[in-house]
C-alpha cells in the first residue's frame, strides 16, 4: 500500500522571534515493511542553516537554525511511502516471556535495535510500580510473550477511556494511569512501563495511522494527528513486534513508522529553543491518504 | 573536698596529658581504627601527631580550634543540603586524618591505575564497544545507567580523553587493605573544600603541620589546571567552571576552585553554541570558550539533545562536541562509571584492559542481572548489602544507601527477593565489610568515628596526577558507606606524612613562561549585569538608611522642633511610604514606619529587604568579591535581620540606621580600596552612580521645591551628606539656588548629580566597544547628553521639571546600559530585580 502523507505544524508566537534554533524529527525512514518513495521538508521562513543526521535510535534529525524575524514558523512534511509489512509472529508460538527476559538482560548487542536500550525506565516511561502491578496480570509464569502482550493491550483498550482532553503532553503517565484516561502517547507509556517493569524490553514509536478507514472498517484513533504506539520484544528468534494499544490491534499496512525511541523524549517531532517569546499557539495537521489501489 | 579541687585544676604536664589521651582512647568492637593498629597499639605517626598536639596544652588547643572555627565562619566557608534555602557554616574536624607514606603510595597507585582503567572503559563504551560484544561488559548493565548518554555514542571527545577528574571513594578494611566504595566520574566534588580544609588547619597549627612533614596539595591544583591548558587548541584558552549556579549545594566550592585557579565561573546562560564552538557572552560581545570544566550533570549539560527542561545547560552543547569545538572535563556521560553495578566488572575489566589485577579491591559487587549471580545473591541475602545497581532505592530506602540483608524484616525481604526475582538489573549484592574508623575530638577527648576518603587524580601531560591528601567525611553512623554532607557529618583534612621534610616547592613559573597581564580577561554579561544591580542595591539601602536615620534624628532632637518640622517629618514619612519602604498604613506612626522600614521583611523597598536583594546579587558573583566584602554585606543583613523584634525607641532606630549605614561605607571603602579597576569594578560602580543620581534627584525634588521652607532644605543637606561642605562654603543659612546648585549641579560634590554623571561618562568611556566605527554606543550617547544639560542648567532658574528630566534620563541611562552590556533573551537566567527599581 502506497501512502502520500502531507504533515503541516503551524507555531504562532505571542511576540516576533528573533532566533530559533530546532531539532526536528519528521522525516521517516526505510525500515523492514516500508519504503520510503519521497520525503520533502519545507520551512518558512526559510532556515538560515539546516543540517541531517542520524540519532542513535536510526531516526532522521534535521537541525536547523532561523535568524529570520518571525511570528510564524510553518513546518511541512510531504511523503510518499510503500508499506508492505510481513505478518506478526504466532503469538502462541513465541517464546516464554521469562525467557525473553534473561535474553534482554544477557544481550551483548549494544546497536540501535538491542533489547538493552529499552529495558530500563527512561523519562516518559519511568519506575511505576502500579503499571508493572497491572501488567503482571497478563503474565502467567512461562505465558508465551507476545500473547501477554497482546492480551495488555487488549485491557488497556478496555479498561482505559480516549480523551484528548484529559492529559497533555508532559503529563506524567501516573495521572493517566490513576484516571484511567488519555491518548495515544499515555496508553503507549502506560504499556510501555508495565512491561519494562517486568523486565521486558519495549520501544516508543511515533508514526501515522490512515486518515480514511478501509471500506467497512471503523474510523481509527488518532488518524488526524501524529500516533503513537508500542514495540515489544518477543526475543532473538522473533524481535521487535508492534501493537497499537489505543485501537487494540497489531501494526500492520495501516501504519506508518516515523521514528523510535524509548519514550516520546527521544523522538519528540519538534524539540527547540526559542528566543524572543514565551508563548506559543501549536496546531498539527496530518492527512494519511492511501493510492488507489493499482489494478491487481 | 578542698584537695579532690586542688587535683583538678593542676596543671598536668604535657606526658601526662598525652598518656591520658592514648589510654583513654577506645576504637570501637571488632571495628578497625586508623589510631590503633590490628595488632591493638597505637600506630607510631598518630603519637607523634599527638605528641606535639599535648605539647599546646589544653587552653592552647582550645584557642586554636576556635580560631579555626572564626575562620571557616568569617571567610563564609559554606555548603547546601540538597533543597535547604541556607547555607551551612563548613564543620571541620578538628582531627586530621593521618596516612603514612607507605600506605599513601598503596593508594596513589591503586587510584592511579583505577583512573586510567575508567578512562579506557568510558572509551570502548562510547566508541567501539567490544567489551560488550566479547560478553564482558551486558549491554543492559550499562544501559540502566540514567548517565548512559546515547546521543553521545560515536561522540569522540575533542582533546581525545573522557576523563579528566577522577575520584575513588575509599575506606580501609578490616584486613588493613584501603577498599574502592565508589567511583566518582561525572564531576567530582569536594576538591575545593579539601583545600579549604587545608588552609584553615594548617592556619590553626602552623607548626603541627611544618614538623609533621605534611605533603602540600598545591601541585595538585597546578597540574589539574596544566592538564585542561593543556588539551585546548589555542596557546591561551579561556577555561571557564560550568556551575549549576548559587542554589546547588557546593557552589560555595566551585566559586573558591574558580577563583583559586583563575578560571572564568560561568552558568549554562553565559555560554552559547555558535558555528559549532561555544562561546561567554561578555560584556565586548562573543568570547570563545576552549575548555569547559562542568560541575553539572551531564543530563542537564543541553536541553537540545538531553534533557529538554534543563535551564542549567548550553542547547547545541553536544552539536559542539560532536564538531569538535570545545574541550568538557569530564566528557558528557562518564558518570556512567558511578553506577555501583559498574564495580561487579572491575576486576575482571581491569584484567582484560590493563592486563593486571586491580591494585586497590573494591567492594566484592555481584549483578544480579546475570542469572548465575542473581541466585547466589538471593541465597545469601543474610550475608549481604543489596544496593540499586544504578543508584535507584531499594524497596522504599533512600536511594544510594545500600540495604543490610541481614536487618530486614522477614516480610520486606520477602518483597526484595520477589522484585530482585522479577528486575535483577535493578539490584546488585555487595559483600558487607567494616570499615575502620579514625580519632575525632570531642569535649577534649577522642573519639573514634567512621569516615570516607574521597582520593583525587587529574590528568596531566605526563599521566595522573594523584593529590596527596583528600577530602575526608566523618559520620556518626557506624555504616558510613554512603556519607554525603548531610546533618551529623563532618569533614576532615588529610595529612599524608612524608619521610622527610617537604619541601617548600615555589608554584611560581618562571619569567618565560608566562606573559604579564593586567587584566582579566572579558567580564562575563551576567556578572556584569550582577555587579550593576549589587551597586544599585547597596546605594539604595544606603539612601533608605538616610532617610530612615534623618527621621528618627529628627524625632529624637526636640531643639529642632520648629513649627514647620512636623511637616518636614511627615514629608520623610510620605517618602518612605513612595519608596515601599514600609507600607502606606504605618504613615501616621513614625515610630512604627521606621521600625518596619528598617527591619520590615514585607515591603521590597525596605532597607533589610533591599540588603538582602544585593545579597543576593552578591552571590551570583562571589568569586568577584573579597571575602571581606561578602563578610560585611552579611554583617548588615544579619543586623537588619536580628535587630528588628519589636517596636523600636527612636534613639535605638537611630542607631540601627547609622551602624548599617557604616557598614556599608566599610564596603565602599573595599571597592574603592580593593576592587581591580578593571570592567567588573566600573559595572558596579556605574551601578551606584546611577542609583544615587537618581536618589539625589529625588531628594532635591521632594525637598528643594520652588517654596520649601529651610528644614526641608536641611533634611535634603543632611540626606546627601554635604551639610560640612555647605556649611563651610556658605556662611549664611539655607537657600534655595544656593541648596539646588549643591545638589544637582555642582560637579565637585561627590554627592551631586552632576558628580555622578561625570562618572558615569568616565566608566563607559572605559569599558570596550562592540565596533570600531567610531560610533557612540546607546548608553554613551544618553550620558554624553545628560552630561552637557547638567553642565548648562543654571541653578536660580533651575525648575522642579528640569531635575524630573534629569532623573528620567538617568532612568534611560540605566535601561540602554542594560541592553548593551547584560544578557538578553528569556532563556536568560537573570538575577530577580525588585519593580520598584525600573
Amino acid at each position: 500500500m502506497i501512502y502520500d502523507i502531507r504533515h503541516v505544524t503551524t507555531y504562532e508566537y505571542g511576540s516576533t522571534v528573533t532566533y530559533s534554533h530546532c531539532s526536528l524529527r519528521l522525516l521517516p525512514n526505510d525500515s523492514p515493511g516500508q519504503k520510503v518513495l519521497s520525503s520533502e521538508l519545507s520551512i518558512d521562513p526559510a532556515p538560515a542553516q539546516i543540517t541531517e543526521r542520524t540519532c542513535f535510535f536510526g531516526n532522521r534529525v534535521s537541525a536547523l537554525t532561523i535568524t529570520t524575524a518571525h511570528r510564524e514558523l510553518i513546518v511541512e512534511v510531504r511523503t510518499a511511502i510503500d508499506v508492505d509489512r510481513p505478518r506478526p509472529p504466532l503469538a502462541a508460538a513465541t517464546e516464554a516471556y521469562d525467557v525473553v527476559r534473561e535474553q534482554a538482560f544477557d544481550t551483548v548487542s549494544i546497536d540501535k535495535d538491542s533489547p538493552a536500550h529499552f529495558l530500563h525506565p527512561s523519562r516518559f516511561a519511568p519506575r511505576f510500580q502500579p503499571a508493572a502491578d497491572y501488567a503482571r496480570a497478563s503474565f502467567s509464569r512461562g505465558r508465551p510473550i507476545l500473547e501477554g502482550a497482546i492480551e495488555l493491550m487488549q485491557r488497556i483498550k478496555a479498561d482505559f477511556k480516549y480523551d484528548t482532553k484529559a492529559t497533555v503532553v508532559s503529563t506524567p503517565i501516573s495521572e493517566a494511569f490513576e484516571k484511567r484516561r488519555g491518548v495515544c502517547q499515555d496508553f503507549a507509556h502506560i504499556m510501555i512501563a508495565g512491561l519494562r517493569g517486568l523486565g521486558l524490553p519495549a520501544a516508543y514509536v511515533s508514526g501515522y495511522i490512515r486518515t480514511i478507514p478501509a471500506p467497512g472498517k471503523k474510523r481509527l484513533e488518532g488518524a488526524d494527528a501524529m500516533h503513537a504506539w508500542v514495540e515489544v520484544w518477543c526475543g532473538e528468534d522473533c524481535g521487535w513486534v508492534g501493537l497499537d494499544p489505543t485501537n487494540n490491534m497489531m501494526i500492520g499496512n495501516d501504519h506508518i513508522i516515523l521514528a523510535k525511541g524509548r519514550d516520546y523524549a527521544d523522538i519528540s517531532p519538534v524539540a527547540g529553543i526559542i528566543l524572543g517569546s514565551r508563548e506559543q499557539d501549536v496546531d498539527v495537521q496530518v492527512d494519511v491518504v492511501p493510492r488507489e489501489p493499482a489494478a491487481a | 573536698m578542698i584537695g579532690a579541687t586542688d587535683t583538678m585544676t593542676k596543671e598536668l604536664t604535657a606526658a601526662e596529658r598525652f598518656t591520658a589521651l592514648v589510654s583513654d582512647y577506645q576504637p570501637l568492637p571488632g571495628i578497625p581504627d586508623e589510631f590503633i593498629g590490628a595488632d591493638g597499639r597505637p600506630r607510631a605517626h598518630w603519637l607523634r601527631y599527638l605528641d606535639f598536639l599535648t605539647d599546646l596544652g589544653a587552653d592552647d588547643i582550645g584557642r586554636r580550634f576556635a580560631a579555626a572555627d572564626r575562620h571557616i565562619r568569617d571567610s563564609g566557608v559554606s555548603y547546601r543540603i540538597y533543597g535547604d534555602s541556607n547555607e551551612r557554616a563548613w564543620p571541620l574536624s578538628h582531627v586530621p586524618l593521618l596516612i603514612e607514606a607507605g600506605d599513601w603510595r598503596e593508594i596513589a597507585e591503586g587510584v592511579e591505575q583505577r583512573a586510567e582503567l575508567m578512562e579506557e572503559i568510558l572509551a570502548d563504551i562510547y566508541g567501539e564497544g567490544r567489551l560488550f560484544a566479547a560478553g564482558d561488559l551486558p549491554a543492559a548493565a550499562v544501559t540502566g545507567c540514567p548517565d548512559f548518554l546515547h546521543p553521545l555514542h560515536g561522540v569522540k571527545p575533542p582533546g581525545g580523553k573522557f576523563l579528566h577528574i577522577y575520584a575513588a571513594d575509599i575506606g580501609r578494611g578490616p584486613d588493613g587493605r584501603w577498599w574502592v566504595l565508589g567511583d566518582r566520574a561525572q564531576a567530582p566534588s569536594g576538591a575545593g573544600y579539601a583545600l579549604v580544609n587545608r588552609l584553615v588547619l594548617s592556619r590553626a597549627f602552623p607548626a603541627l603541620y611544618r614538623d609533621m612533614y605534611v605533603e602540600r596539595l598545591a601541585p595538585f591544583f597546578q597540574a589539574f589546571k596544566l592538564g585542561l591548558t593543556s588539551m585546548a587548541q589555542r596557546s591561551d584558552p579561556r577555561i571557564c567552571l560550568l556551575t549549576p549556579g548559587p542554589f546547588n549545594e557546593t557552589y560555595f566550592e566551585q566559586a573558591y576552585l574558580a577563583r583559586y585557579l583563575g578560571f572564568l565561573l560561568v552558568e549554562g546562560g553565559d555560554l552559547t553554541m555558535r558555528d559549532g564552538k561555544v562561546h561567554v557572552r561578555t560584556i565586548a560581545g562573543l568570547k570563545r570558550a576552549d575548555v569547559i570544566w562542568r560541575r553539572i550533570d551531564s543530563d542537564f549539560a543541553d536541553p537540545l539533545e538531553l534533557n529538554a527542561r534543563s535551564h542549567l545547560g548550553v542547547p547545541g552543547l553536544v552539536d559542539a562536541l560532536r564538531e569538535g569545538g570545545v574541550v568538557l572535563a569530564n566528557a558528557l556521560g562518564s558518570g556512567v562509571l558511578e553506577a555501583p553495578v559498574m564495580m561487579s566488572f572491575m576486576p575482571k575489566l581491569c584484567r582484560k584492559l590493563l592486563g593486571e589485577d586491580l591494585r586497590l579491591p573494591n567492594i566484592a559487587t555481584w549483578w544480579c542481572g546475570q542469572q548465575q549471580e542473581r541466585r547466589s545473591v538471593i541465597g545469601d541475602i543474610e550475608e549481604l548489602a543489596i544496593a540499586g545497581a544504578f543508584g535507584n532505592p531499594v524497596l522504599r530506602f533512600p536511594r544510594n544507601q545500600p540495604v543490610i540483608g541481614a536487618a530486614l524484616t522477614p516480610e520486606d525481604r520477602r518483597r526484595l527477593v520477589a522484585a530482585i526475582d522479577e528486575r535483577g538489573v535493578d539490584f546488585v549484592g555487595q559483600e558487607v565489610v567494616n570499615l575502620s574508623t579514625t580519632p575525632v575530638w570531642r569535649d577534649g577527648r577522642l573519639i573514634p568515628r567512621p569516615f570516607v576518603l574521597r582520593v583525587y587524580a587529574a590528568r596531566t601531560p605526563n599521566g595522573w596526577k594523584i593529590m596527596p591528601g583528600g577530602f575526608c567525611r566523618i559520620s556518626d553512623r557506624a555504616d558510613a558507606r554512603a556519607v554525603s554532607m548531610g546533618e551529623g557529618v563532618q569533614s576532615a583534612d588529610v595529612w599524608v606524612l612524608a619521610d622527610k621534610p617537604v619541601e617548600m616547592v615555589t608554584l611560581l613559573p618562571t619569567d618565560e613562561t608566562v606573559r604579564i597581564r593586567r587584566i582579566m580577561g572579558n567580564l562575563p554579561s551576567r556578572a556584569a549585569d550582577n555587579l550593576f544591580w549589587l551597586g544599585r542595591y547597596l546605594e539604595r539601602a544606603e539612601a533608605t538608611l538616610r532617610v530612615i536615620r534623618c527621621l528618627a534624628g529628627r524625632m529624637i532632637d526636640a531643639d529642632a522642633q520648629t513649627p514647620t518640622s512636623g511637616w518636614t517629618v511627615a514629608k520623610l514619612a510620605s517618602l518612605l511610604v513612595t519608596w515601599h519602604a514600609a507600607p502606606g498604613a504605618s504613615a501616621s506612626d513614625p515610630m512604627k514606619l521606621t521600625a518596619l522600614a528598617l527591619h520590615g521583611e514585607k515591603d521590597y523597598g525596605s532597607a533589610l529587604s533591599l540588603v538582602r536583594d544585593a545579597r543576593r546579587a552578591a552571590s551570583f558573583i562571589r568569586e568577584r568579591l573579597s571575602p571581606d566584602a561578602w563578610r560585611l554585606i552579611g554583617d548588615v543583613n544579619r543586623a537588619l535581620e536580628t535587630n528588628g523584634k519589636g517596636m523600636l525607641t527612636e534613639a535605638e532606630a537611630f542607631e540601627h540606621a547609622d551602624a548599617a549605614l557604616r557598614t556599608i561605607a566599610g564596603i565602599s571603602g573595599l571597592a574603592q580600596e580593593n576592587m581591580n579597576r578593571g570592567a567588573g569594578w566600573r559595572l558596579f560602580d556605574a551601578g551606584r552612580r546611577v542609583e544615587r543620581g537618581i536618589n539625589a534627584c529625588r531628594f532635591a525634588r521632594h525637598f528643594a521645591n520652588k517654596d520649601a521652607p529651610a528644614d526641608d532644605l536641611d533634611v535634603l543637606l543632611d540626606l546627601i551628606d554635604s551639610q560640612i561642605t555647605y556649611r563651610s562654603r556658605y556662611l549664611m543659612g539655607v537657600t534655595l539656588s544656593t541648596v539646588r546648585d549643591m545638589v544637582v549641579l555642582d560637579p565637585f560634590n561627590p554627592r551631586s548629580v552632576a558628580f555622578q554623571v561625570e562618572r558615569l561618562d568616565e566608566h563607559l568611556e572605559n569599558l570596550p566597544l562592540l565596533s570600531d566605527d567610531g560610533m557612540l554606543e546607546a548608553p554613551k550617547r544618553l550620558v554624553v547628553k545628560l552630561g552637557a544639560e547638567i553642565a548648562t542648567a543654571v541653578a536660580a532658574k533651575l525648575t522642579n521639571e528640569e531635575i524630573l528630566d534629569f532623573e528620567k534620563s538617568l532612568l534611560n541611562l540605566a535601561e540602554a546600559i542594560a541592553a548593551r552590556y547584560f544578557l538578553q533573551g528569556p532563556n536568560v537566567a537573570r538575577a530577580d530585580k525588585s519593580s520598584g527599581l525600573a
